[in-house]
C-alpha cells in the first residue's frame, strides 16, 4: 500500500486557494492537540529540567544549587548501581531475545508452516499484557515454597537447584531479567518473521545454485535483509530495559539489598517517598537524555525505511 | 506491514525444475519432513513458554489454596468461581474495572480525534513552521513518562485535578497524540493526491475532504492506532500510581499491584485478580489481533 | 449475633463515656456546628476491614455526640507516605491526617510549617497521661523540624506497636518447652526445636523490612537506652560502629548458619511467612504486635506472645517499640477546634476500649479487657511491662531520612551472609555519618 501511494504522487499535492488561509486552517487543526501536548508534556519536561538544578523537597521552597544534583549522582553508589543493573537488564531484554528470535527465524525461513498465525498470535501475548500482571504471574512462578518453578525442580530431583529466586541477592537480577527475555522474545520474533517475508525468493534460489548451505544463506541473505528490523527491535527493547519500572515495583521493589534497584525506580523513590524531588528530577533528565539518544537512532532508521518503501 | 498478517512462508521451490531423480526427491522430502518436525516442536515449546504462565494463573484462580500447591499446572478438580467472586466484589476489582474503562474510553476517543486532526494538518497541508512543529510532536514519542511525572504531579495538585480521573486522562491523551500525529501524518501523506484533488475541484473544503474522502480510507490505520492507545492506557502504571490515591479511582493494574501487597498469601485470589486484569486485553487482542500486532510493532518506540 | 449486641453495648458506653468526659473544647465547637454544619476531612491508615469498620463506628458515635460530620478516607501506608505532605500543604487538603513519624515525614512537615502544634492541646486535654515521655518524644520535633525527639508535639498516636516473640503453644508442649526467661534459654529452645526437625523461627524477609525487626530485637539485647535514643534523635555524635552492634550482627549470622530460620527466608514474603506460621510451620515468629489480630483466631491451643527474654533475668532488655502512626492537624485548616476534638475523642477511654475489643492495643489499655492466657492478654501484659520498665527501644529505620533503604539493604546482605558484621555496621555508619554532617552543616 505504501509503495502505491508513493507512486501516485504523495503528499502536498492538494491545491490551495490562498497560502495564508491554508496556514490558518492548518493551525486550527493543530491547536487542540498541540495545546494539550504542550501543557502535559513539553511544559513539564522544561519544569523537570528546572527542578534538576535545585534542592527541593517537593512542597516547601526550592533552593537553587546549580549542577550539584548531577555531581551528587556521580557519587551516589545507589544510582551507579542502578545504572549497572539497567545495563544488565539490557542484555536480558535485547541480546537474549534477539539471538533466540534470529535462531528461530533462520529455521522458519522458506518453510511453509501451517497455523503460523496461531503461533504468532500466541508468541505475542506477553507483549500485550500489563507488566503488573506479568510481575504477579512470575512472582508466583518464582515463589520458593509454593511456586511451580521450585516444585518442578524438586519433582525432578533437583532439590539443590530450587532457590529463593527473587530473594537471593545473586539471582534476583537475572531472575527479573529472564522475565524481560520472556516478554521480549515474541515481539522480536514477530517482527523478524514479517521482515523475512519481504525477502525476494529468487535470492535464495540463486544462492542455492551457488551451493550455499542453510547457514550461509542465513548470513548472506536473511540477516542483511533484516537489518532494519533488528535495529528497531534492538532499540525498542533497549528503551524498555532502560525504563523498567512496573516489573520491579511488583516483583522486588529494588531488593534484595538493592540488587535489582533500577534508575526509574530510584527516581520514583526519590521523588515520592524520600522528598528529594530536585534530585529525582536530575535522575529524570539523565534517563531522558539517554533514551532520546537511543530513540534518535530508531527514528532515523524508521524514516529511512519508510522512504525506501 | 499490511502483508504481515498473511501466512508466513512459501512452498519449497519445485524439485522437478532442476531435474532431480525420484530417489533424491524422496530423500529430500524426508529431510523436509524431519526438518518441519523440529520446527514445529520448537514452535510448540515456544508457544507453551509464552502462553503457559497465563493459562496456569487463570487456572489457579479456579483452584483452592491446597489444590494449587499440589497441582499448579493441571485443570482444577472443581471449577470454583469463589476466588473470582471475591476478587470482583470484596477486593474491589469491579471498581478498578470501572475506573479503567472510565479512563480508557476518553483517552482512546480523545487521542484518536486529536491525532487525526494534527496528522491531517501535517500530512496534507503546507504552512510555515510545520517542520519545527512536527519535530516537537516527534519528541513526545521519545520522551519517557518519567521525564514529566514530578512536575505533572505538582501542576495537577495546583489546579486541583490531582486525585481525579482527569489527572490520568489528560496526560495520557497528551502522550498518545505525539505518536498518533506521527502515525496519521504518515498515512495521510501517502494517500494519492488525485483523490483529494478531485474533491477539492468539486469545491469541498478541508473539513469535507477529511470527512468525506480521507477518513473512510483511514479506517484500518485508525483502528490500529486506537488499539494501541487502548493498550497503553489500560496497562499504564506509573502515571495512575502517582496521580491518584483514592481507592475508587484506581485502575486495574494499580489495584492489582496494591492488592498483591495485601493478599500475596492468598494465591487463588491473586490469580483471579490477575486474570481479571488481563481478560479485557486478551479479548480485544483475540478480536483485533492483526491490528494489535501491527500497532505495537509500529508504536514500539514508545 | 452475640458479638453484634456486645459491640453495640460497647458503643453506647463509648458514647456516654465521651460525653461524660465533657471535653473542654467540645462545647463551643458543638454549638457552632449546630448553627453551621461542620465537616472534618480525615485521612487514616485503618485499611483492614475489621479495623475500618471499628473506626467507622467510632466516627458515627463522634458525629452523634458533637454534630460534627466526618468525611473519612482510609489509605495504605505507602499511599499516605506519598500523598500526605502535599495534601497537608494545600489549603483544601484534609483537616486531620494520620502521618508517619520520623525525619522524612513528620520532620519534613514541621520544617515546611504545615502542621499545627499539638503541645497546647496535649496539656489542655491531658494527653500526656496517655502518652508517656518516651513515646511523646517520638512525636516531637523542634519548631524548625530539625531536631527529632524533643520540642513540640506535632502528632498524637492512639495505639502502641512493638516487636516480640510469638510462639505456638502446641509446639511448645510437644517439645516440652516453657516460654524462656533468659536469652540463653531462648537459644537452647531454638536448638531443641532444630534437633526435632522443627523450624525454630518462622521468617520471610523478601520484603526487606522484617529484618529491621529481627536484627533490632537482637541488637536491643546488647545496647542501652541512652545510646539508642542518641542514635535515633541524632544527639551526641554517637556512631553505629560499636561492639554491641557488631555482636548483634554476629548473633544474627550465627542463627542463619545454625538454620534457625525458615529455609530460603530471603525469598519468602512477610504475608506468606505469617500465614505459614498460622498454619503450623515454626515454633517462634519474631514480629510486631500488629499481627496478633490475624493469629488470635487460630485453632486451639493457638499462640502465645512474649518479649525477647533478657541476657540476665534481673536486667531487663530493650524492645523494638513505638507508637502507631500519629494523628496530625493541617495548620491551614479552618477547623482547628473540631479537629482537636476528634483526636481527643479517639484518645479517650471509651474509644481506647473499643480498640481493645477489636484486638488493637491502645496506648492506655485497660487490662480488664485483656483476658489472662489469651494472646491479647499476653500482648497487653508485654506492653505494660515495657511501659513499667521503660524499655521501649526504637525502629532503627528512623535514624536518617534514607536509613530505611540503607538498613534494609545492609541487613539483606548481613542475613544473606554476603558481608561481615563489621562491614554491615560500617555501611550503616556511612549513611548515618553523612546525615549528621549535613544536619550540623545546615
Amino acid at each position: 500500500m505504501a509503495s502505491r501511494a508513493a507512486e501516485a504522487g504523495g503528499r502536498g499535492s492538494t491545491v490551495s486557494r490562498r497560502p495564508g488561509e491554508r496556514a490558518r486552517t492548518a493551525y486550527l487543526y493543530l491547536l487542540p492537540g498541540f495545546l494539550i501536548y504542550v501543557v502535559f508534556v513539553l511544559l513539564p519536561v522544561a519544569q523537570t529540567v528546572g527542578y534538576s538544578f535545585t534542592e527541593w523537597d517537593g512542597f516547601s521552597a526550592a533552593k537553587w544549587t546549580g549542577l550539584k544534583n548531577y555531581r551528587d549522582l556521580l557519587d551516589d553508589k545507589l544510582f551507579l548501581g542502578a545504572v549497572g543493573h539497567n545495563l544488565v537488564l539490557i542484555v536480558f531484554y535485547t541480546v537474549f531475545p534477539i539471538a533466540l528470535a534470529l535462531l528461530l527465524t533462520s529455521l522458519l525461513t522458506r518453510r511453509s508452516i501451517k497455523g503460523m498465525n496461531l503461533f504468532r498470535a500466541g508468541l505475542f501475548v506477553p507483549q500485550v499484557m500489563s507488566m503488573v500482571v506479568v510481575g504477579v504471574v512470575w512472582r508466583w512462578i518464582y515463589n520458593p515454597v509454593s511456586g511451580p518453578l521450585n516444585q518442578v525442580l524438586r519433582g525432578a530431583g533437583l532439590d539443590a537447584w530450587a532457590r529463593p529466586w527473587l530473594g537471593d541477592p545473586k539471582l534476583a537480577l537475572p531472575a527479573v531479567g529472564a522475565i524481560g527475555t520472556w516478554v521480549s522474545f515474541g515481539f522480536a520474533l514477530v517482527l523478524f518473521i514479517a521482515g523475512v517475508q519481504r525477502i525476494d525468493e529468487d535470492l535464495y534460489d540463486a544462492a542455492k545454485l551457488d551451493g550455499a548451505n542453510g547457514i550461509q544463506q542465513f548470513l548472506a541473505i536473511t540477516l542483511p535483509a533484516l537489518r532494519n528490523e533488528v535495529t528497531v527491535v534492538l532499540v525498542t527493547l533497549m528503551i524498555s530495559a532502560l525504563r523498567t519500572f512496573d516489573l520491579i515495583y511488583v516483583t522486588t521493589r529494588g531488593g534484595p539489598a538493592n540488587r535489582t534497584m533500577v534508575v526509574a525506580f530510584l527516581l520514583y523513590k526519590n521523588a515520592f517517598t524520600i522528598n528529594r524531588a530536585g534530585y529525582a528530577a536530575a535522575i529524570a533528565v539523565v534517563l531522558t537524555i539517554v533514551i532520546l539518544i537511543v530513540s534518535y537512532v530508531v527514528i532515523t532508521v524508521r524514516m529511512r525505511t519508510s522512504e525506501e518503501a | 506491514m499490511a502483508t504481515a498478517s498473511d501466512e508466513f512462508g512459501r512452498a519449497i521451490p519445485g524439485a522437478f525444475v532442476d531435474g532431480t531423480t525420484a530417489a533424491e526427491l524422496r530423500r529430500r522430502r524426508l529431510a523436509d519432513w524431519l526438518g518441519n518436525g523440529v520446527v514445529y516442536a520448537i514452535l510448540v515449546v515456544s508457544l507453551l513458554i509464552a502462553v503457559g504462565p497465563f493459562v496456569a494463573i487463570a487456572l489457579a484462580g479456579f483452584k483452592t489454596d491446597v489444590e494449587l500447591a499440589q497441582n499448579p499446572f493441571g485443570l482444577p478438580a472443581q471449577w470454583s468461581l469463589d476466588s473470582f467472586g471475591n476478587a470482583w466484589h470484596q477486593a474491589h476489582f469491579s471498581q478498578y474495572f470501572k475506573s479503567s474503562v472510565i479512563v480508557a474510553l476518553p483517552v482512546v476517543l480523545g487521542s484518536t480525534v486529536l491525532s487525526v486532526l494534527t496528522g491531517y494538518a501535517f500530512g496534507r497541508m503546507r504552512f510555515p513552521g510545520s517542520r519545527a512543529l512536527f519535530f516537537l510532536f516527534l519528541l513526545g514519542i521519545m520522551i519517557p513518562g518519567e521525564a514529566v511525572i514530578i512536575p505533572l504531579y505538582h501542576n495537577l495538585q495546583r489546579v486541583g485535578l490531582l486525585d481525579t480521573y482527569w489527572a490520568i486522562i489528560l496526560p495520557q491523551i497528551a502522550f498518545s497524540i505525539s505518536f498518533g500525529t506521527f502515525w496519521m501524518r504518515g498515512f495521510f501523506s501517502q494517500v494519492p493526491g488525485d483523490l483529494v484533488d478531485a474533491a477539492t475541484v468539486d469545491g469541498a473544503n478541508s473539513w469535507q475532504t477529511l470527512w468525506g474522502v480521507l477518513l473512510p480510507l483511514a479506517r484500518p490505520a485508525i483502528l490500529s492506532m486506537a488499539v494501541l492507545f487502548f493498550i497503553w492506557s489500560w496497562n499504564d502504571f506509573l502515571l495512575p500510581l502517582v496521580v491518584v490515591s483514592r481507592e475508587e479511582l484506581r485502575t486495574l493494574p494499580l489495584g492489582l499491584a496494591f492488592f498483591q501487597g495485601r493478599y500475596a498469601s492468598n494465591l487463588p485470589l491473586m490469580a483471579a485478580g490477575a486474570t481479571l486484569v488481563a481478560l479485557p486485553t486478551i479479548v480485544i487482542y483475540v478480536l483485533l489481533q492483526r491490528h494489535f500486532i501491527r500497532g505495537i510493532a509500529s508504536g514500539a518506540v514508545k | 449475633m452475640r458479638t453484634g449486641t456486645h459491640s453495640r453495648r460497647t458503643m453506647l458506653k463509648a458514647t456516654a463515656g465521651a460525653a461524660a468526659l465533657g471535653l473542654a473544647g467540645a462545647r463551643p465547637a458543638a454549638r457552632r456546628a449546630a448553627a453551621q454544619e461542620t465537616t472534618l476531612t480525615v485521612w487514616d491508615n485503618w485499611t483492614r476491614d475489621v479495623d475500618s469498620a471499628m473506626i467507622d463506628k467510632l466516627n458515627a458515635a463522634f458525629t452523634e455526640q458533637t454534630g460534627i460530620k466526618l468525611n473519612r478516607t482510609s489509605k495504605s501506608f505507602d499511599d499516605l507516605k506519598a500523598t500526605a505532605k502535599l495534601a497537608l500543604s494545600s489549603d483544601d487538603g484534609p483537616d486531620v491526617v494520620q502521618i508517619n513519624q520520623g525525619l522524612s515525614d513528620m520532620g519534613a512537615m514541621v520544617k515546611a510549617g504545615i502542621l499545627s502544634d499539638l503541645t497546647p492541646l496535649s496539656k489542655q486535654f491531658g494527653w500526656d497521661k496517655v502518652l508517656p515521655p518516651s513515646m511523646a518524644a517520638r512525636n516531637s520535633f523542634s519548631a524548625d523540624g530539625k531536631v527529632f525527639g524533643e520540642g513540640n508535639l506535632w502528632g498524637m498516636p492512639i495505639t502502641a506497636e512493638f516487636v516480640g516473640v510469638y510462639y505456638s503453644k502446641q509446639k511448645m508442649a510437644d517439645l516440652g518447652l516453657k516460654p524462656a526467661t533468659t536469652f540463653d534459654e531462648f537459644e537452647q529452645s531454638l536448638a531443641a526445636a532444630k534437633a526435632k526437625g522443627e523450624i525454630p523461627i518462622q521468617w520471610g524477609d523478601l520484603d526487606g523490612w522484617p529484618a529491621i525487626h529481627t536484627y533490632g530485637t537482637i541488637q536491643h539485647l546488647y545496647v542501652d537506652k541512652a545510646y539508642l535514643d542518641d542514635f535515633i534523635y541524632g544527639r551526641n555524635n554517637v556512631s553505629f560502629v560499636i561492639p554491641e552492634n557488631v555482636k548483634a550482627g554476629e548473633k544474627s549470622q550465627e542463627w542463619v548458619k545454625a538454620d534457625y530460620f525458615t529455609p530460603d527466608f530471603a525469598g519468602i514474603g512477610y504475608d506468606d511467612s505469617w500465614t505459614a506460621f498460622k498454619g503450623g510451620q515454626g515454633l517462634y515468629m519474631i514480629t510486631g504486635s500488629w499481627i496478633s489480630a490475624e493469629l488470635k483466631n487460630a485453632a486451639d491451643p493457638g499462640f502465645g506472645f512474649m518479649l525477647m527474654p533478657p541476657l540476665a533475668a534481673d536486667k531487663p532488655n530493650l524492645h523494638v517499640a513505638g507508637t502507631g502512626m500519629a494523628y496530625a492537624i493541617r495548620k491551614s485548616s479552618a477547623q482547628q477546634d473540631a479537629a482537636a476534638q476528634y483526636i481527643n475523642f479517639l484518645v479517650s477511654k471509651p474509644s481506647a476500649d473499643e480498640l481493645a475489643t477489636t484486638g488493637i492495643i491502645p496506648l492506655a489499655v485497660d487490662p480488664a479487657l485483656a483476658p489472662e492466657g489469651s494472646l491479647y492478654g499476653d500482648i497487653v501484659a508485654a506492653w505494660q511491662s515495657i511501659m513499667k520498665n521503660d524499655t521501649a527501644g526504637h525502629y532503627l529505620d528512623w535514624a536518617t531520612p534514607t536509613f530505611y533503604d540503607t538498613i534494609v539493604a545492609g541487613l539483606t546482605d548481613l542475613f544473606g551472609l554476603n558481608i561481615t558484621p563489621e562491614q554491615f555496621v560500617q555501611q550503616m555508619q556511612d549513611d548515618y555519618g553523612k546525615f549528621l554532617a549535613t544536619q550540623q552543616g545546615a
